[in-house]
């Protein structure tokens, strides 16, 4: 990518299953559709096995950081 | 195997916050008071900590198990219970076995729940299914999920309660219409105990091999590694201490890990007592504050002939079994969320979660109620109970859950 931009980020904080991961698909498929980059912060422990696989199929990359105490940023990403 | 390479593993260390094992204080100080009490409490009471620690270390959730299979084509949770419930069968049938050594006369184990099959079972099963997923899970993972800070679970326990009142009021419409004259199919007295065990073990078999194939009809993608922070590998006896202590402490477990424990658990309960069930007992809060708030839900007809969770009514004290087992749950739930750093107070931000969550309560309530018990009672109990009931409610629930899956995905 050219210039650096502010990653966007989806906040599902307080969200339980399964909609951390249908709202993030929503994010990729409907609001921003072929963002490279988005920042998915969630509290919801099972999130972090269902969100990955799903941003998968889209195929972006995954990266999992634990913010804080129950607490998770998953980055997800496109290696271009 | 894709659902392997994303598992989640977490660095970072125990040690750190030991302070946070001061949690335990509260769970050991109740099984001290109600030791004093009844033995039974005592038991009841760390049978349900332990219930609650395990389903949360493992993150058990019975409408994943179905609601995954649909929205995602992932089984693993699934199996995970299959594998519990295969494993449960065994125990069940070796505990049945000395209670009744000889199916064929007719006797049926009393506490095992074998338990009227007909149209409320089905009808119950279809309900809960659908209840459940749209409140984000069963009434069990409620409990569990209210330990661990989930304010959604606290609104979706009292829908349930709403639903389990209206069951009740409506009881005994179901019990002479169908549930009285409703046959009990307890399966050793047709084909012996090795042809149930047979049989059962079949099934899983077939339920197992039948969601592998479903997840290849997914359409298939590139794993790419999840990248995250590694800790240090472990140098010296305190490491390998510590590394023994994350693994049951802090990193997730493995679905069949947890269904394995909770197997167990349930084996142990039925030695000593009876199946682990949970709605029979919030059957009773329901009908006791119906009553203090004078709406009392009559007398019941039917009770003293069911097992397992059928409404039942308060005795002299508040203080039983199922209020131990219940309220463990939630503590242990509680304890394994602090101690792995993951208790929140999750607070959904969107008003229409709590509707949501609110109405899901109440129809799974009231399938609850209806199919004489929730995916504990009424089916995790009931298929290593070898009865048919197990069966039927399984297949029902499966059914309202896809149900219900296609409408939450309309919710996001």
């Amino acid at each position: 990518m050219a210039e650096s931009t502010v990653v966007p980020v989806l906040d599902v904080r307080g969200e339980i299953c399964p909609y951390p991961m249908l709202r993030t698909n929503k994010e990729l498929d409907e609001v921003r559709p072929g963002v490279a980059e988005l920042d998915v912060i969630t509290d919801h422990p099972p999130a972090l096995s269902t969100i990955p696989p799903e941003a998968m199929k889209r195929g972006y990359g995954v990266e999992i950081e634990e913010v804080r105490e129950g607490e998770w940023k998953i980055r997800l990403f496109k290696d271009s | 195997m894709a659902t392997q390479a994303i598992e989640a593993t977490r660095g970072g260390g125990l040690p750190r916050n030991w302070w946070a094992f001061g949690v335990l204080l509260l769970p050991v100080t109740v099984y001290f008071f109600a030791l004093q009490e009844r033995a039974s409490l005592a038991v009841f009471w760390a049978v349900g900590i332990a219930a609650g620690f395990v389903i949360q270390r493992s993150r058990l959730c019975f409408v994943s198990g179905f609601r995954d299979l649909y929205l995602l084509h992932q089984g693993r949770t699934l199996r995970g219970l299959i594998i519990g419930l295969g494993v449960a069968t065994f125990g069940f049938a070796m505990i049945m076995g000395s209670i009744v050594p000889n199916p064929a006369t007719g006797a049926v184990p009393q506490d095992a729940h074998v338990l009227p099959v007909g149209i409320a079972t089905i009808a119950g099963g279809l309900l809960f299914g659908v209840g459940m997923v749209l409140a984000g899970g069963c009434v069990s993972g409620s409990l569990y999920r209210m330990g661990e800070g989930y304010v959604a679970s606290w609104v979706a326990m009292a829908g349930v309660m709403v639903g389990l009142f209206a069951l009740n009021r409506t009881w005994n419409w179901w019990w002479d219409v169908t549930i009285a004259t409703a046959p009990r199919e307890w399966l050793p007295a047709r084909l012996g105990y090795t042809g149930s065990i047979a049989l059962t073990v079949l099934l899983l078999a077939t339920a197992y091999v039948a969601t592998l194939w479903w997840e290849r009809r997914a359409p298939a993608f590139a794993v790419i590694p999840i990248k995250r922070a590694q800790a240090a590998p472990p140098a010296n006896v305190q490491d390998d201490v510590r590394a023994a202590l994350q693994r049951v402490f802090r990193k997730e477990w493995s679905p069949a890990a947890g269904a394995i424990a909770l197997s167990l658990l349930n084996v142990m309960l039925f030695i000593r007592y009876r199946p682990m069930g949970v709605v029979g007992e919030i059957s009773r809060w329901t009908n006791d504050i119906a009553a203090k708030v004078g709406q009392p839900v009559g007398v019941l007809k039917g009770l003293d002939t069911l097992a397992g969770c059928a409404p039942s009514i308060t005795g002299d004290s508040w203080f039983t079994d199922g209020f131990m087992m219940n309220g463990g749950i939630i503590v242990g739930s509680f304890t394994a969320a602090v101690l792995a750093r993951e208790f929140r107070l999750r607070i959904p931000r969107q008003p229409k979660r709590y509707v949501q969550s609110a109405l899901g309560g109440v129809v799974m309530g009231y399938g609850a109620g209806l199919g004489l018990g929730c995916t504990l009672g009424a089916f995790y109990s009931a298929i290593p109970s070898l009865a048919l009931n197990g069966w039927v409610y399984a297949v029902a629930m499966a059914t309202g859950a896809f149900a219900g899956s296609q409408i939450i995905r309309r919710l996001a």
